[in-house]
């Protein structure tokens, strides 16, 4: 089996490639937090993708290299099979009777290729059928009218390049014949199809153009180049108009994933928070996994008017025997705490911002209270430096 | 077998000689003024690649034939080069050109086709891969 590359620096290129691409995700992956390196995956397929594109893009307006290609003969070697390629044409008295002529020509055989040209628009609307035994009827006609067994027909519904790329497989043709119109109409095949044709196949190709009441003429170099420049405009358009649309489904999935992956971890923090900014006895805490709250010294202002010391949660709602996270920021320059023998619960809270673990082994509701000297009324008041952890069995 | 000619003509004309002797057929016009040769880059040329007989005609007497030569050589030792060359080789050149078999310039597409059977059936011979 052979390399799919076609030399060694070619193979090196591409493993360099390769692991440059590969550093910065990775790097990204190890150090960064996960959004990152999606992003970074993302800038750099991104970037690969818009190269691609450019080089291709570039390859459609000016193919730089024409290299055409042709199987053996096939057949006994005074054989010659001709391959006609045409839709819209075969109503031309012209074009028929140059099939004509070729099948009366001993040794000769040809097959007649009809695309029915199916627009993206025929596709959508479902209007195949309708083009495909259009062309039917024209290729049977066209039989008709030959009248002989080595004229032999196909209609395809195949881009009509891949369906000649396809016929070089089965029928091998000798020479190929394209006949379209001046210009493409609708449902005719486009004049650069015979262009293409020489470009990718090594046999002779001749692009027969007819039009109503006159014989076939062939374009010449001048007007063939004018296919070429039209059409590889054309294609390149059509091709950067998709790499476009490509391009925003791309941007719309990344914004979506970083989107996601920022979400995910930090949406308990919002709620936390949420929470945090919540009056003492308000929202259950429960359902987080992270409960954000505060010590604020003087900070809530009592029945009596003063100000004083407070949690800004005092409700902790657990599950038995589940860790529940307590974010919390003791803005206080003494220590404060959480203690409920009866709950087995005794968190000392250090100033500063400090993850706790509250994690309660029976079921029931359970006051707590801070034990440390500070404000004697919060101290014995609910919602100030007092409150209730509430277990609920699993 | 690919053959390399800068004219479409003759090159689609060697090529349905080649074809109607049995062999598969590739014909590249050799590097143009708007592009380089995929030969002369990193990425290598596939038709080159795949083939078990190089025609090379591009004109002997051109830097840039002489170019494709050496690196059809470099890259692919064991396929057989069959050069086009004029009657009179410049004796400096005349390294490149060692190890190829030679056809005399303005061969006919006929001559071209025995040339390339005979070089086929001679590797063949030898036990080398063949068209």
């Amino acid at each position: 089996m052979r390399s799919p590359f076609h030399s060694e620096p070619e193979a090196f290129r591409f493993l360099l490639v390769v692991i440059l691409a590969l550093v910065p995700i990775v790097l990204a992956a190890a150090l960064g937090p996960t959004w990152l390196a999606l992003v970074v995956l993302v800038v750099v397929l991104g970037g690969v993708a818009a190269r691609a594109t450019q080089l291709r893009m570039r390859r459609l307006r000016s193919p730089d290299l024409l290299v055409k290609m042709a199987p053996p003969h096939l057949g006994p070697a005074a054989e010659r099979r001709v391959l006609v390629v045409a839709n819209d044409t075969l109503s031309e008295e012209a074009l028929l009777w140059e099939i004509e002529r070729l099948g009366s020509t001993p040794r000769i055989h040809v097959l007649l290729l009809v695309p029915a040209v199916i627009t993206p628009a025929a596709r959508l609307t479902g209007a195949i059928d309708s083009r495909l035994d259009q062309a039917r009827l024209r290729m049977q006609a066209a039989l008709d009218r030959a009248g002989h067994d080595n004229v032999a027909g196909k209609v395809t519904g195949e881009d009509p390049l891949e369906a000649i790329d396809d016929t070089f497989a089965t029928f091998v043709p000798d020479e190929v014949i394209v006949a379209t119109r001046w210009e493409q109409t609708a449902g005719g095949l486009e004049p650069r199809l015979a262009g293409l044709v020489r470009e990718r196949f090594a046999v002779p190709v001749r692009h027969l153009v007819f039009e109503p009441g006159s014989a076939g003429q062939e374009p010449d170099a001048g007007t063939e180049a004018r296919y070429q420049r039209e059409f590889g405009a054309a294609a390149a358009r059509r091709f950067g108009l998709r790499a476009l649309a490509g391009a925003g489904i791309l941007a719309a999935l990344v914004l979506s994933l970083v989107a996601l992956a920022r979400t995910t971890p930090t949406n308990t923090t919002a709620l936390a928070e949420q929470v945090a900014a919540a009056p003492a006895t308000a929202a259950p805490s429960a359902q987080a996994s992270v409960i954000g709250l505060k010590v604020i010294a003087s900070g809530k202002k009592g029945p009596d008017g003063k100000l004083h010391d407070d949690f800004t949660v005092t409700e902790f709602h657990v599950t038995v025997g589940q860790p529940l996270t307590l974010r919390i920021d003791n803005t206080d320059t003494v220590p404060h705490s959480i203690t409920s023998p009866e709950a087995g619960v005794s968190i000392v809270l250090a100033p500063g911002t400090h993850d706790y673990t509250l994690l309660v082994k029976q079921a029931g509701k359970f006051e707590w209270h801070c034990v440390f000297p500070c404000d004697p009324w919060s101290m014995a008041h609910v919602g100030y430096m007092r409150g209730f952890i509430t277990a609920t069995a699993a | 077998m690919l053959v390399e000619d800068p004219d479409v003509e003759a090159g689609l004309a060697i090529a349905s000689g080649l074809r109607f002797a049995g062999y598969a057929v590739a014909v590249c016009p050799g590097p143009r003024g708007h592009g380089q040769c995929p030969l002369t880059g990193p990425a290598g040329c596939a038709p080159a690649h795949d083939a078990d007989l190089v025609v090379c005609n591009l004109g002997y007497e051109r830097e840039v034939a002489r170019e494709v030569l050496g690196e059809l050589r470099t890259r692919y030792p064991s396929t057989p080069l069959l050069v086009v060359v004029p009657p009179e080789v410049d004796p400096d050149l005349r390294e490149v050109l060692d190890g190829c078999h030679q056809l005399p310039a303005g061969a006919t597409p006929e001559q071209v086709v025995a040339a390339v059977r005979g070089i086929s059936e001679h590797t063949a011979d030898d036990g080398a891969p063949s068209a």
